[in-house]
């Protein structure tokens, strides 16, 4: 493996960004069913309570806007790391033995798993599609069949990601680094937090003067 | 190589129970494929055990359980029959996880988040924190008490525990220490406060265990209300008993810093009185005005004026719940009031007819009661906006056929008025200063909460609808307060206002997309926990680990209390390693079976796992808050300190676990009030 990586790092790095930018792009493009999920929600409450005219496919819609939207999420977030993961002990491994771990779990655990769930969603939806499945909640229900295409769609997406995060540990393993990831928001920004708070670093240095003085009185 | 002590600590574990998994397997029988029952069951339990030294190597969990379900679960089949195991497995696999995409319940996770995210990104929490600060700068340990009920009511709102400590940590932590507080005071009251929002509801652990345990969401919501009252009364009354008992660690405020800063018209109304009140409708009336515009007496007067309106429509509210001429819930009522019956009953004639067709059909049959019978047998969403309506339609008509006011309402008038001439007794210049701070900070997110939790406590909403009016709540609070704080940036004048406008829009922008991202991935960590926990539960289940748990736990011949302290304690020590997510997911489904053989109600053990959870977030060593805190603290500040700061809170939740055992109305009252349990 490691001869084989040898010289061509850089531009498998080029390759593991573009497919992390890929996993990204389509994360990014299906999160905004959230927006949609809201105003589509907050619309037939509305609908519902004010106009008294309540639509009977709005709680499909509801489920199906909900289901895309974490399922197509799941190789974004496997891509900016965020699936949780117990870190009690994995975070004081060396780099090398983190993706030694890594390697030989997403090889015992994550390869059986995700092509299992990639394989049977593939004839799961494939079975929707031969009967033109639609919504059981109601009658003259929405398809259904688009809904339930998400399953494979997703796990091929995830497998793909997870490849990608494969490569990545051999990388590290030869390298003893883990390579760059590609920049995204993150949901506690301290630099950013503190910008909107107006909280500068010099503060919160200047702030010591007051735990120190309180020190030695104790 | 030197290994950590940590590290040795956790691979020594580790190694014990992959020794007694391997000593305990059933070689023999796995190899030739002919496992007895007990093999089976006993194979569920060691699958068990190598899931949690599976999770502590630190690979993403979801998974983790996946690979290993998937395995195990074909062990499972194989072992009936091993031609068909393959497709067994994946049909398994294909059906959890669309039961995940399908569910109901969780559908309300991906929305709460957003909302929270939108309205963390709103950026009141400093306004927020002053106001509180100013409205409560009288009381011992002011400053503190201020912090914990900031963070009570963002992290409600929000429940993102990094955020709102890390938040406060930038906030009231300076300024806490800047006032002479005690360093272990000033972090614990940021850290404990910042975790209160894992149990308040809308919590997005409790939709977890919903989901997980079969238990109602909106009971478990109305479960969790007066236990996380509870717990931030605890706070609050710790903080203000301390900083009396031992003034040094939480010195009272400056008087500069307590100061008001008032406006220009204040302080030319303020020469002549000191009562808002009075002085206001002086200037409008013209008697003394001091050169202030009616314009601005008047809008002031208005404001003034909002306490009083806003007791009186509470007033009215009761009035008119507590003299309606509806008879609710039971029809028996009906019959007993007679008279009164036949008119309730033509209302809900009317109302009927926007419920559905079945109801209406009964109607023409001409016989009134059974018809109204029906209503009430409609599903609970149903029936209760039925009686919305009919109690607004009641109201009207009916009204000289209203049930005179009993005492309590009296009592409470009398209250009303008190507290009326009360306020405005006391309401001079600054208190209008800080009651307008709190109005633009304060009450709109507590409205926000408020409906958002009404809605779904009185059955107007599911949660997942609540949630999604709470988000869209969420858009307007971020609009408003971006605008605001635009404007005031802006340099005054109105060739700005377009530049403002155009400004707001953009940041908006900004502010839904990033809260978009967040939201996806959020909610794709906790659903793919769920497809990854699917498929492992199946393969639990198939392998009968849970027969075996179950006859071993009632061989135990325990008391309730004493399976409810042994569940406690076993949740606290898994707090440790795993997160909270993992914990409910992952072995919830075994303790929930157990629940039955003892008579615990599933909703009380809920809201006790959320304390137990909650107390997790604050044990050291893992304690997220502290780490939090720690990254935006000035760098004398150890984590020992923080540690230590946080330990009589961490007591204080464990006092609470206690009062809920004790006293389990605490949590149930409200649930059985409201859906009669």
């Amino acid at each position: 493996m490691v001869f084989f990586f040898g010289r061509r790092i850089p531009a498998m790095q080029k390759i593991l960004l573009f497919v992390d930018k890929v996993s990204t792009w389509v994360g990014h493009a299906f999160s905004f069913l959230i927006v949609a999920l809201t105003l589509h929600v907050a619309w037939e409450v509305f609908r519902r309570y004010v106009l008294d005219s309540p639509r009977a496919w709005a709680f499909d819609v509801m489920i199906m806007l909900y289901g895309t939207l974490f399922m197509m999420a799941g190789a974004y977030t496997l891509a900016r790391n965020g699936h949780v993961r117990g870190d009690i002990l994995y975070g004081y491994f060396t780099p090398r033995a983190q993706a030694a771990v890594d390697l030989v779990l997403y090889i015992v655990f994550f390869l059986p798993g995700v092509i299992a769930l990639t394989y049977a969603g593939y004839f799961f939806a494939a079975e929707s599609w031969a009967i033109k499945e639609s919504s059981n909640i109601t009658a003259e229900g929405p398809p259904y069949y688009p809904f339930k295409t998400v399953i494979p769609v997703a796990g091929a997406f995830v497998l793909m990601q997870g490849i990608v995060e494969m490569i990545r540990c051999v990388i590290c393993l030869k390298q003893g680094a883990w390579p760059s990831r590609a920049q995204d928001v993150e949901e506690v920004d301290v630099e950013k937090l503190k910008e909107e708070l107006h909280v500068k670093d010099e503060d919160i240095q200047k702030l010591d003067e007051y735990v120190v003085r309180k020190a030695p009185a104790k | 190589m030197k290994l950590r002590k940590e590290l040795w600590f956790g691979f020594s574990l580790m190694a014990i129970v992959v020794v007694a998994v391997l000593a305990f397997m059933p070689w023999a029988n796995l190899l030739d494929g002919h496992l007895s029952k007990q093999d089976l069951g006993l194979l569920g339990l060691l699958m068990l055990a190598l899931i949690v030294v599976a999770i502590m190597l630190g690979f993403p969990t979801a998974f983790t359980l996946m690979g290993m379900g998937v395995f195990f679960a074909w062990l499972a089949y194989r072992n009936v029959d091993p031609a068909l195991a393959g497709q067994q497995v994946f049909d398994a696999m294909v059906q959890r996880t669309y039961g995940v995409m399908s569910n109901d319940v969780l559908i309300a996770i991906p929305l709460f988040l957003f909302m929270g995210y939108l309205v963390e990104r709103a950026q009141l929490i400093d306004r927020l924190f002053r106001s509180l600060h100013l409205a409560l700068a009288r009381i011992p340990g002011s400053l503190a008490v201020a912090t914990i009920l900031t963070c009570a009511i963002f992290a409600t709102a929000t429940g993102i525990v990094g955020a709102v400590v890390t938040l406060m940590g930038l906030l009231a932590f300076p300024a806490m220490l800047k006032a002479g507080y005690n360093v272990k005071v000033a972090a614990g009251a940021v850290t404990a406060g910042g975790c209160l929002g894992i149990l308040i509801p809308p919590s997005v652990l409790l939709i977890v265990y919903g989901a997980v345990a079969g238990v109602s969401v909106v009971q478990l919501y109305a479960g969790a209300f007066f236990p996380g009252l509870m717990l931030a009364s605890l706070y609050v009354g710790y903080v203000m008993l301390l900083a009396m008992w031992r003034p040094a660690l939480m010195p009272p405020l400056a008087e500069s810093e307590r100061r008001v800063p008032l406006p220009l018209f204040a302080q030319a109304l303020a020469v002549r009185g000191g009562n808002a009140l009075t002085g206001l409708s002086r200037a409008l009336t013209g008697g003394g005005g001091a050169g202030v515009s009616k314009r601005t007496a008047l809008g002031q007067l208005i404001v003034t004026l909002l306490p009083a309106l806003a007791i009186a429509a509470l007033l009215g509210v009761m009035y008119r719940a507590a003299t309606a001429p509806v008879v609710e819930d039971n029809v028996a009522g009906l019959v007993q009031v007679g008279g009164l019956a036949e008119s309730a009953a033509e209302e809900r004639e009317q109302s009927t007819g926007v419920i559905g067709a079945p109801e209406a059909e009964e109607e023409e049959s001409g016989v009134k009661e059974p018809a109204a019978e029906k209503v009430e047998e409609a599903s609970p969403a149903e029936a209760t906006a039925a009686e919305e309506k009919t109690a607004e339609k009641a109201a009207a008509p009916a009204s000289q056929e209203r049930l005179p006011a009993p005492v309590w309402f009296w009592v409470m008038l009398a209250i009303g008025a008190t507290a009326i001439a009360l306020i405005y007794w006391l309401w001079n210049w600054e208190r209008l200063e800080v009651f307008k701070l709190l109005l633009s900070s304060f009450f709109p997110l507590a409205l926000l909460i408020f409906a958002v939790l009404g809605s779904i406590v009185f059955g107007l909403a599911t949660p997942a609808e609540a949630a999604a009016v709470g988000a869209f709540g969420g858009f307007v609070l971020v609009l408003i307060y971006r605008f605001i704080a635009k404007s005031r940036a802006a340099p005054p004048g109105g060739r700005f206002a377009g530049a403002v406008f155009w400004g707001t829009l953009k940041e908006f922008g900004t502010i839904i997309k990033e809260s978009s991202f967040l939201t996806a991935r959020t909610s794709a960590m906790v659903c793919w926990l769920f497809v990854g926990s699917g498929i492992f539960s199946a393969a639990f289940a198939l392998l009968g680990g849970q027969e075996l748990i179950e006859k071993w736990v009632l061989s135990l011949n325990m008391t309730p209390v004493q399976f409810l302290i042994l569940a406690q304690v076993i949740i606290f020590l898994l707090g440790w390693p795993l997160e909270w997510t993992e914990i409910i997911i992952i072995f919830m489904p075994i303790f929930i079976p157990l629940l039955p053989h003892f008579g615990v109600d599933p909703l009380f053990f809920g809201l006790l796992v959320a304390l137990n959870l909650q107390t997790a977030f604050l044990s050291p060593p893992v304690a997220m808050a502290a780490f939090y805190l720690k990254g935006v603290s000035p760098p004398h500040v150890t984590l020992n300190q923080i540690f230590a700061g946080m330990m009589p809170f961490m007591g204080l939740q464990v006092v609470a676990m206690f009062i809920l055992y004790a006293w389990p109305q605490l949590g149930l009252w409200l649930p059985s009030v409201l859906y009669g349990r």
